[in-house]
């Protein structure tokens, strides 16, 4: 269960160029690789619905009002030393997070994974910094980039203020990319940073997901989001790096056993990272139980959390503002009664699932490094499959 | 004889019910090392020709030779405070350590952690997977608010680190540090006891940082790093990191003036061999539950006189703005010992 993986395989040159040639640089044949280069889709346009809330108007985690998303994609040379990695960024709310904290809690459903700052956010019950999305060993570089933003626009941190522990949450993404060279600079970070945005979000092989594989296919970023109510909403991002084919469901329907083809030369499993957000006034202790529903929808992708996987959930409420220099006695929280909670429970569930197939639907093919190609998950086939299960056209499930 | 000399031989004169392990350090634990970086250095900052004083630096623990692809069992207690630590999940899901422990400020934690993965790398090890790095502040003395240190100087402290006699005071990490409202830093203790027919030995080392009543609400922090050679599995090590945070006395750890305390204990014993991935089942041993007390007995010990030492071995530091941080006097001193009494 290694996080560095040597695969010798003869070197490939040739990148973001799907099908072709396959691990060991033999020719494949192009024509059944054709599907693959179909222009991607998100999972909803395939006429594919998870559960029966209706989503937000972006279908994403900024569906969250003030949520904003940055990506910044690094894809430089091709052979051994390729790199196909990145970093995403998620700012929890429009102001400054480090003068407005929210309220998040964390759950890991298996641990093998780094998300920095999560022992700060369990002891306070308070996310208090960006979250930032990387490969494996780029970590170091990225929380050294995370503290010197944070304390460029808050010069009072590590003076009158407190130093905060920034979130970074990894994925091992050593399959096309050389992860060892740690090929990502501060200002790889900063441009995430100020390419953060609210509104659509890019999906598949961009910013951390750029070389991140799932389910045996192209993996990376998907979102997915949830109206709970005319105000409420739940809204998932997910950086996918698990699971084994066979393992893949779609609304119950087993299409990784049933797909044919593109053969995925790793059998290695990664990991997954999930962040569920949203505007309903929950403490922490109430998003500890949404992080667990987080991984529900997980499990409904048919992943198991194996034992390489570090499938690390957080989940933060952008209701409820700690404003650090309040120094009134008292501040005004809002809670939803637990009574009321299941809706949001449902929401997740079903967000966190489609999240995670958009991740799927969305990435393209990639070649990386020494030639190792992880194939988008071929669509046409992903129809077929659903349409065999009376899943797609069928009114009951629309 | 010094004022120093004078209050160390007070501290070591005192009896407890464990003798003390040969070198009275942490390095009593066979393979563990220690590796210290300091960083006092005055520099003139252009933009405004104000004077920067960086006090800060790093210690690291490297707990066996990190040529060998191995893993010891660890576990991590947080009784509050939750201080950046890195290595978080797995230490909690997979109860092992598989890098040195670094604790530094908060703002080198990324560049320690990317160091740790250099290191390994250049080891040729298959597998340096979490750093496990604490971040602490130091800001009260440390003027620089930016990640300083550079790679060569972290990696230097790794392959300098020591067996000997560990350097105490204000070195390492313990450079900007303050506590009881006077020096803090780094302190060791161990203590050795029988159990069955072999010795075993706990070693402590502390970072103090804690207990300041006049503080700028920066600090207050104490992390203790603890290593043991007899053979524990994780839920005994859990047990004794529980044990010994707990068993804090208030005296050295006063209530509501300390934000965070955070205990790592590892055992050199049981090694989980990762060459080839290792086998498919373990043979561990395992010490009877029965002994458990007494280890936390002796690591309690050792945890009092380490937090007694970082104080004693202190020296003045003048940092950020000039603020000038004196050791804590004699008088203090010997109220604390009179209050754990």
């Amino acid at each position: 269960m290694k996080r560095r993986n040597f695969i010798k395989g003869a070197v490939c040159g040739i990148s973001l160029i799907p099908g072709i040639t396959d691990k060991k640089g033999r020719l494949e044949n192009l024509s059944s690789n054709i599907e693959a280069d179909l222009p991607r889709k998100r999972l909803r346009e395939l006429g594919i619905r998870i559960g029966t809330l209706e989503p937000g108007p972006f279908n994403a985690i900024t569906d969250v009002s003030g949520v904003k998303v940055g990506h910044k994609t690094i894809i430089k040379g091709e052979g051994p030393m390729a790199a196909r990695t990145g970093v995403t960024v998620i700012f929890p709310h429009a102001g400054n997070i480090y003068e407005e904290n929210v309220f998040a809690s964390c759950f890991d459903l298996n641990g093998w994974g780094e998300m920095t700052g999560a022992a700060a956010i369990e002891a306070s019950g308070k996310l208090k910094t960006p979250i930032f999305l990387t490969g494996t060993y780029n970590v170091g570089i990225v929380h050294k980039a995370a503290v010197h933003y944070l304390s460029k626009i808050n010069p009072a941190m590590g003076d009158t203020g407190r130093t905060v522990s920034p979130v970074v949450a990894e994925c091992f993404d050593d399959f096309l990319s050389h992860t060892m060279s740690r090929q990502i600079t501060e200002k790889d970070v900063s441009q995430a940073i100020e390419n953060a945005k609210s509104g659509p979000v890019e999906e598949g092989s961009v910013g951390g997901g750029t070389g991140m594989t799932s389910f045996g296919f192209k993996g990376g970023i998907g979102t997915s989001s949830r109206k709970v109510d005319d105000s409420h909403m739940v809204g998932v991002l997910v950086m996918a790096n698990t699971a084994s084919r066979e393992d893949l469901r779609i609304d119950g329907v087993p299409v990784g056993r049933e797909i044919a083809g593109y053969e995925y030369v790793s059998g290695k499993t990664k990991s997954i990272i999930l962040i569920a957000a949203t505007n309903a006034p929950l403490l922490p202790f109430q998003l500890k139980k949404i992080a667990k529903r987080v991984a529900m929808g997980l499990a409904q992708t048919g992943a198991i959390s194996r034992t390489g996987s570090g499938d690390i959930i957080l989940a933060f409420s952008t209701a409820n503002r700690i404003t650090r220099k309040n120094q009134a006695p008292f501040h005004d929280i809002k809670a939803v009664n637990d009574y009321r909670i299941t809706p949001f429970y449902q929401a997740t569930v079903d967000a966190t699932q489609e999240a995670i197939l958009n991740a799927l639907t969305s990435a393209r093919t990639v070649v990386g490094r020494d030639g190792n190609t992880a194939h988008g998950i071929p669509l046409d086939q992903v129809i077929r499959i659903m349409k065999k299960y009376n899943r797609i056209g069928n009114a009951a499930y629309e | 004889m010094n004022k120093e000399q004078d209050l160390l031989a007070k501290v070591i004169q005192k009896k407890g019910n464990f003798e003390r392990g040969e070198k009275n350090c942490i390095t009593d634990i066979q393979g563990v090392r220690i590796g210290h970086l300091t960083v006092n250095k005055d520099l003139v900052d252009p933009s405004s020709d104000s004077k920067v004083r960086i006090r800060t630096g790093l210690t690291a623990v490297l707990p066996y030779s990190m040529e060998r692809e191995e893993r010891l069992f660890m576990e991590e207690f947080i009784l509050h405070g939750g201080k950046e630590t890195t290595g978080y999940q797995v230490t909690k899901d997979f109860c092992y350590l598989n890098s040195p422990i670094a604790i530094t400020n908060s703002f080198d934690v990324g560049a320690v952690y990317d160091a740790i993965l250099s290191y390994g790398f250049a080891l040729g090890r298959s597998e340096i997977w979490p750093p496990f790095v604490v971040g602490i502040d130091d800001f009260y003395l440390n003027g620089i608010k930016k990640s300083h240190m550079d790679e060569k100087a972290i990696l230097n402290a790794f392959h300098r680190a020591s067996g000997e006699v560990v350097e105490e005071g204000s070195v390492g990490i313990g450079l900007g540090l303050r506590a009881f409202d006077a020096k803090g830093g780094i302190g060791t203790s161990s203590r050795k006891f029988p159990m069955g027919s072999s010795q075993f030995h706990i070693g402590i080392l502390v970072v103090s940082a804690h207990g300041n009543r006049e503080s700028s609400g920066n600090e207050n922090s104490l992390i203790i790093t603890a290593a043991v050679d007899m053979p524990l599995v994780p839920y005994q090590i859990r047990h004794i990191t529980k044990g010994l945070t707990f068993g804090l006395p208030a005296a050295l750890n006063p209530t509501g003036y300390t934000d965070a305390v955070q205990c790592v204990l590892f055992t050199t014993a049981n090694p989980m061999s990762m060459e080839n991935e290792g086998p498919p089942v373990f043979d561990f041993k395992a010490l009877d539950d029965s002994f458990l007390p007494k280890i936390i007995q002796a690591g309690s010990e050792a945890i009092q006189e380490a937090i007694l030492r970082s104080l004693i071995k202190a020296v003045p530091v003048q940092g950020k703005d000039g603020r000038l941080c004196d050791p804590i006097p004699a008088p203090s001193i010997e109220k604390i010992m009179r209050d754990l009494e």
